[in-house]
C-alpha cells in the first residue's frame, strides 16, 4: 500500500448557469456535461489523455442517462480509455464526487481525475402515468396478441394528460425543500430582512467578482450565454422586500419569510473540477490552486426527531473540525451553499447556540460565530443559481482559486442536500 | 363627570336608525368635549359570537381571544354615545382615524366583564377636528383591556385643541408578507357580527349614496385581518396594537400586508394589491408596554 498523498485541485470549469426554461431549455444533461468537460480538457490541454477516473452525476436524470458521465467523456477529446461513473447524493453530488476522486488520488489508486455534476430542470424526465406504465409493461410481456390487445384496451386518454412529473419534494414528508426551509427559519426565528440582506450580498459579491474577471478562467460559454443569467447586478434591498413569501401556505400561512429572492431558483448547468496528485501536476507543470484536505458527510433524522431537513451540515462541520483539530474561526473563507438564505442563517445560528451545540452536537462550548465578511465573498447559489449536482464543483473551483490568489490559507465548504444530508470539506493552500 | 348606565342592548338596526336620525347636528368646531361615561355593568364574552368573529377575520381558535376582539363589546356604548346629544358631530360623516388597544391580561370566552366608554380629548387635525373616546374593560374590577378611538370630523374649519400627532414609528422598512382578499360581501358579513351596519360598508349602492364609489371595508375588520396574520399562533396575555387608518379599502379588493418584525415589535401596513397605497398603518408589541 502506498503512503497517503496530498490531493491537489488544479482548476475547474463550468458553463454559465441558466434559470430553468431559459437559455438551456432544449439542452440535455449530457450536452451540458460534455461542454463543461471539454472546456476543462481544452484549458488544461488534456486532449487524448487517459485520466484515472471521472466521477459525476445528476439529480434529475432520464433513465436513458444510466451511464451519463461515461457517455459524456466519450463525447470529449479525452482518451476513450478514460473510465467514468455516475454517482448521486442530491445537492451534495458535486462535492461528493470531488471527495471520491480525491480519495482515490490520496490512496494512490489513481493520479488524476475529474469530478463533476450537471442538472437540468428544463429537460426534466417525465414518466408516463403510473397506471399507464403498468399496462404498457403488461402488454410488452404478453405472450399472445389477444392478451396484448386486452391489456392495451385498458389505456385511457386521460392517462396521457396526467403524467408522472418529477417533484422537488421530500418523499417522506411530502413537503417541498422550501417548505422545510421555512419550518427551519421559523424554528430559528430567522428574520425576513436578514434573509433578504444575505441574498442581496450574494448578488453584489457575485457581480463584483464578475467585474474583477474572477470567473473568466472558470467558465466556458454555452448555448449563446457567457454569464449566469440569474445574476441581478442591479438588485436592491427594496426590490427584495416587495417579493411575497412563496413556501408558507402549507407550513406557516401568512407568516412566511422565504421568497423567490432569498431562495435559489430552479437552474440548469454543469461544472467540473480537475484533481491530481502533486507529482502528476508537477510533471505537467500545472500550478496547484489548493489542496482538498478534509471531508465529512452527515445526515439528520428529520422525520422522527423532527430535525431541520437542511441542518445536516451543522453536524458535519464540527465532526470534521474535531478530526482536523481546527476551530470554526480558523478559516479565511467560508463557502456555505445558499440553497436558501435561511439555510445559511439557520446553520450559523445553530453554531452560536449554546443549547444546540451542547444537546445536539455534544460540544462543551458553542462553535461560535464567523467573520461574516469571509462568507461567500464571491457570491454563491442565490446569485449564481443552483443546478443541484453542479453546485459542488462551482464552489470547489471558486474556493480553490480564492486560496490560490491569497497564496496561503484555509477555506470551509458546507453543502446541504435532500434527505437530510450534509456534505462538507476543507480546502487548504 | 356624568355617568350613564346602559342596561338594554339595542339591536343594531335600532341603533343605526337612531344614528341616522341624529344626522342633523352642527358641524362647526367644538371647543369642549362633554365629560361623560357610559357603562355596561355586566356583559359576558360569548363564545359563539367569538367564533363567528374569528371566522370572518381569519383568526384561528389557537389564537384564543384576539386582543382586538373585545372592542366588539364596546360597540353598544359607542352607538349610544354617538346617537346622544353629547356626541359633538353626527356619526355619519365622522371618520375612524385611529385605534389603539392595550391588553393587560388574556381574556377568555365566558368572562364576565364591565365595559366603560369615556369621552377623551379634542385635537386639531389638518383635515378637520379629532375627538377621542377611551374604552375600558374590567374583569373583577381590574382593567384588563384599554383602547383609544380617534374620530375625525372632516372639514371642520379652525379646529380647537392641540395638534393631532401620529404615535406610530414609521422608520423600519417593510417587506411584503402576504396578500389577502377583501371580498365584496365582507362589509355585510362583518356588519352582521359587529353590529356596525353603516351603509358605507354594506353595498356599492348604499355607499354611493354617501359619496363612496364602492362599499368600503370596516377599518376594524382590516385591522383584525392583518392581526390574524401578525399575532402568534397561540393566545397572548399582554400586548399593544395601534393603527391609523389612511385610505378606505374599496370592496372587493386584494390587499397586501407589509411587515417589519423586530423581536416582539411589528410595524405593519395594509396596502393595495400593488403595494403602493397604504390603507392602514400600525404597530404591534407583544408583551407589557415598553417604557
Amino acid at each position: 500500500m502506498t503512503a497517503i498523498q496530498r490531493v491537489a485541485i488544479l482548476g475547474g470549469n463550468r458553463i454559465p448557469f441558466a434559470r430553468s426554461n431559459t437559455a438551456y431549455a432544449q439542452a440535455s444533461n449530457q450536452q451540458m456535461l460534455t461542454a463543461t468537460l471539454q472546456g476543462l480538457v481544452d484549458r488544461f490541454d488534456l486532449h487524448g489523455e487517459r485520466l484515472g477516473d471521472v466521477a459525476g452525476g445528476a439529480v434529475m436524470k432520464h433513465s436513458r442517462d444510466f451511464n451519463l458521465v461515461r457517455e459524456s467523456v466519450l463525447s470529449t477529446t479525452l482518451s476513450r480509455e478514460t473510465p467514468a461513473f455516475d454517482l448521486q447524493q442530491a445537492c451534495g453530488t458535486g462535492l461528493e464526487a470531488c471527495m471520491v476522486v480525491a480519495n482515490k488520488i490520496a490512496l494512490g489508486h489513481i493520479d488524476c481525475g475529474i469530478a463533476g455534476g450537471v442538472d437540468t430542470t428544463s429537460d426534466a424526465p417525465i414518466g408516463v402515468n403510473e397506471k399507464m406504465r403498468r399496462i404498457l409493461l403488461e402488454a410488452a410481456s404478453a405472450k399472445t396478441t389477444g392478451k396484448r390487445l386486452s391489456a392495451l384496451s385498458r389505456l385511457r386518454p386521460g392517462m396521457l394528460v396526467t403524467p408522472a412529473l418529477p417533484r422537488n419534494g421530500e418523499p417522506r414528508t411530502g413537503l417541498s425543500m422550501g417548505e422545510h426551509a421555512e419550518l427551519m427559519a421559523s424554528e430559528w426565528a430567522i428574520a425576513r430582512e436578514d434573509q433578504d440582506q444575505l441574498a442581496l450580498q450574494s448578488h453584489l459579491n457575485f457581480a463584483r467578482a464578475y467585474d474583477e474577471g474572477f470567473f473568466t478562467d472558470l467558465m466556458t460559454p454555452f448555448n449563446g450565454i457567457s454569464r449566469d443569467n440569474n445574476l441581478r447586478a442591479d438588485l436592491t434591498i427594496e426590490k427584495l422586500r416587495t417579493l411575497k413569501p412563496v413556501f408558507d401556505k402549507k407550513v406557516a400561512p401568512e407568516r412566511g419569510t422565504l421568497t423567490a429572492g432569498n431562495s435559489t431558483p430552479l437552474t440548469d448547468g454543469a461544472s467540473a473540477v480537475l484533481l491530481a496528485s502533486e507529482a502528476w501536476a508537477k510533471a505537467r507543470k500545472l500550478p496547484v490552486l489548493a489542496y482538498l484536505t478534509f471531508s465529512e458527510v452527515a445526515a439528520v433524522d428529520f422525520f422522527d426527531k423532527k430535525e431541520g431537513l437542511l441542518m445536516a451540515p451543522a453536524y458535519a462541520v464540527p465532526r470534521m473540525l474535531a478530526r482536523a483539530g481546527l476551530a470554526l474561526q480558523d478559516f479565511d473563507y467560508y463557502e456555505i451553499h445558499e440553497a436558501f438564505a435561511a439555510q445559511v442563517l439557520c446553520t450559523l445560528s445553530a453554531w452560536e447556540d449554546k443549547a444546540f451545540c451542547k444537546e445536539r452536537l455534544g460540544l462543551a462550548r458553542p462553535l461560535g460565530g464567523i467573520d461574516r465578511s469571509r462568507l461567500n465573498i464571491n457570491g454563491s447559489s442565490l446569485a449564481a443559481g443552483h443546478p443541484f449536482a453542479a453546485t459542488g464543483g462551482r464552489i470547489v473551483a471558486t474556493l480553490a482559486k480564492l486560496l490560490a490568489h491569497k497564496g496561503a490559507g484555509r477555506g470551509l465548504i458546507s453543502i446541504c442536500a435532500a434527505g437530510g444530508q450534509g456534505v462538507v470539506a476543507i480546502l487548504e493552500k | 363627570m356624568k355617568t350613564i348606565e346602559v342596561t338594554s342592548k339595542r339591536g343594531p338596526l335600532g341603533a343605526m336608525a337612531q344614528l341616522l336620525g341624529a344626522a342633523r347636528k352642527p358641524s362647526g368646531p367644538v371647543t369642549e368635549l362633554p365629560q361623560i361615561t357610559y357603562v355596561l355593568p355586566r356583559t359576558s364574552l360569548d363564545s359563539e359570537h367569538l367564533e363567528k368573529y374569528r371566522a370572518i377575520c381569519g383568526f384561528s381558535a389557537q389564537q384564543g381571544v384576539p386582543l382586538i376582539y373585545p372592542q366588539m363589546l364596546t360597540f353598544p356604548l359607542m352607538m349610544q354615545f354617538m346617537a346622544s346629544r353629547y356626541c359633538p358631530w353626527p356619526a355619519m360623516g365622522t371618520v375612524h382615524l385611529a385605534n389603539r388597544i392595550e391588553q393587560r391580561e388574556a381574556l377568555h370566552a365566558g368572562d364576565e366583564l364591565r365595559v366603560e366608554l369615556t369621552t377623551g380629548e379634542l385635537y386639531a387635525h389638518d383635515k378637520g377636528q379629532v375627538y377621542t373616546l377611551e374604552l375600558r374593560i374590567l374583569r373583577d374590577d381590574k382593567p384588563v383591556w384599554l383602547a383609544t378611538q380617534g374620530l375625525l370630523r372632516v372639514g371642520v374649519k379652525a379646529p380647537a385643541g392641540p395638534a393631532w400627532a401620529s404615535s406610530l414609528a414609521a422608520d423600519a422598512p417593510l417587506s411584503r408578507q402576504a396578500d389577502f382578499e377583501a371580498p365584496s360581501d365582507i362589509g355585510r358579513r362583518y356588519g352582521r357580527v359587529s353590529g356596525d351596519i353603516n351603509p358605507i360598508h354594506l353595498s356599492a349602492l348604499s355607499a354611493r349614496l354617501l359619496g363612496f364609489r364602492r362599499a368600503i371595508a370596516h377599518g376594524m375588520w382590516t385591522k383584525a385581518r392583518a392581526l390574524a396574520a401578525l399575532l402568534p399562533g397561540h393566545p397572548v396575555a399582554a400586548a399593544t396594537v395601534a393603527v391609523e387608518f389612511k385610505t378606505p379599502l374599496l370592496l372587493p379588493a386584494t390587499a397586501s400586508l407589509w411587515v417589519a418584525r423586530q423581536e416582539r415589535d411589528v410595524q405593519f401596513e395594509v396596502r393595495d394589491g400593488e403595494g403602493q397605497k397604504p390603507h392602514l398603518r400600525g404597530q404591534l408589541h407583544i408583551g407589557d408596554p415598553s417604557p
